[in-house]
């Protein structure tokens, strides 16, 4: 029978790293997160790692898959195309326990930007439904795909040695409320990424939008992001303020 | 514990260099900070040459002589590899300028091999003058 080794980096409560092999049959698995499943059910029950809807919409089985950060459980096996796989935790978080990682810091990030629509209105009272074109609906859906993976923040270079910078996905959230019609919060917004900690820290490597399971493109949208900036700032020296 | 970890996993700047298995636009990252770190290595190298003007001509040309004489001096093959890095980092830094600001956003790989390219016919050309004036000084 055709095994799979899976080499895991497992981290335990005190903080210790170690790689830990196991022998998994191929023909029982067809993705990593199956793999590490198989593991956890035949093998050792102590392996931990996180996993809801095992189907690329949670966003919560993000991990190190042969170097590069990537889902679980949407990484067949097939597509190694190896007889071996390496998992580890992903970068730039804290471990909890062998895969499982703190997102909090990413999560605090991603509150900094207000990530739903702001308006003017008295406490959401309009007075006729908010309309909105294909055209204007077009210009955001694509980056409201993002299902707060934290992989791009992973992927990010630029992440793993600037620990405060906001990073990709935060970054990509406050395009998408800015270019969404009915959003009213742009000058919050705008402030938040054109501070010390945002867009400027961005150096365009374009690792998030390769590593992006949704094909959000947050590198696109920083750029995207800078360009309403630099017109923001260029009216406002004309605003009275 | 979880703070002992941290560590671990944020490469630091380390990790900028690990563009292997990467997009091209991490390779072009990586090579632009190389760059750019060997261009303000230089540009520190070159003022400590030149403040030796402040202690006289005959200590300035002392120095200047001992580390280039003859047409293939050793420092003439960092001379190019200076050119090339330049070269490498201008046009690489004039593409994500204009990125940046929209244009070619959505090209913007194909961008990164156009505009080195011509960078690189440019360094040839530079190189081809340079040479040309060693040889008539
Ligand atoms: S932008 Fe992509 S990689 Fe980043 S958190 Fe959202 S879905 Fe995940
Ligand atoms: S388990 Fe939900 S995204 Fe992988």
């Amino acid at each position: 029978m055709e095994e799979l080794v899976v080499e895991v980096t497992r981290t335990d409560e005190k903080g210790n790293q170690k790689l830990q092999s196991f022998n998994v049959p191929k023909d029982k698995v067809s993705t990593v997160l199956e793999a590490l499943l198989y593991i956890k059910e035949n093998m050792d029950p102590s392996l931990s790692f996180r996993y809801s809807c095992r189907m690329e919409i949670c966003g919560s089985c993000g991990m190190e898959i042969d170097g590069k950060p990537h889902m679980a459980c949407s990484t067949t096996i097939e597509s190694l195309k190896s007889d071996k796989v390496k998992v580890a935790p992903m970068k730039h978080y804290k471990v909890i326990r062998d895969l499982a990682v703190d997102m909090e810091g990413f999560f605090g990030k991603y509150k900094e930007v207000k990530p739903y629509i702001i308006r003017d209105d008295e406490n959401g009272k309009y007075e006729s439904e908010i309309l909105q074109t294909p055209a204007q609906f077009d210009e955001f859906i694509d980056y409201s795909m993002c299902i707060k993976c934290g992989i791009c923040m992973a992927a990010c270079p630029i992440e793993g040695s600037d620990p405060d910078y906001l990073g990709p996905a935060p970054l990509t959230a406050i395009w998408r409320y800015v270019a969404d019609s009915r959003d009213q919060g742009a000058k919050y917004r705008l402030e938040v990424a054109s501070g010390p900690e945002g867009t400027s820290r961005c150096h365009f490597v374009g690792e998030c939008t390769e590593a992006c399971p949704k094909g959000v493109d947050p590198s696109y949208a920083i750029q995207k992001l800078r360009g309403s900036m630099v017109k923001y700032e260029f009216q406002s020296l004309f605003r009275r303020h | 514990m979880v703070e002992e970890n941290v560590k671990n996993l944020r490469e630091g700047p380390m990790g900028w260099a690990k563009f292997y298995r990467k997009g091209i636009g991490y390779f072009a990252f990586a090579m632009h900070r190389f760059s750019g770190l060997v261009i303000v290595f230089y540009l520190y190298l070159h003022l400590f040459v030149l403040s030796h003007l402040l202690v006289g001509k005959a200590t300035y040309n002392s120095l200047v002589t001992s580390v280039t004489y003859g047409p293939f001096d050793s420092f003439l093959v960092l001379d190019v590899l200076l050119a090339l890095v330049i070269f490498y980092h201008g046009a690489n830094g004039t593409r994500l300028a204009l990125n940046e600001l929209g244009i070619g956003l959505e090209n913007n790989k194909a961008m990164f091999y156009v505009f080195e390219v011509i960078s690189m016919v440019l360094l040839g050309i530079f190189l081809y003058y340079a040479y040309m004036f060693l040889g008539a000084s």
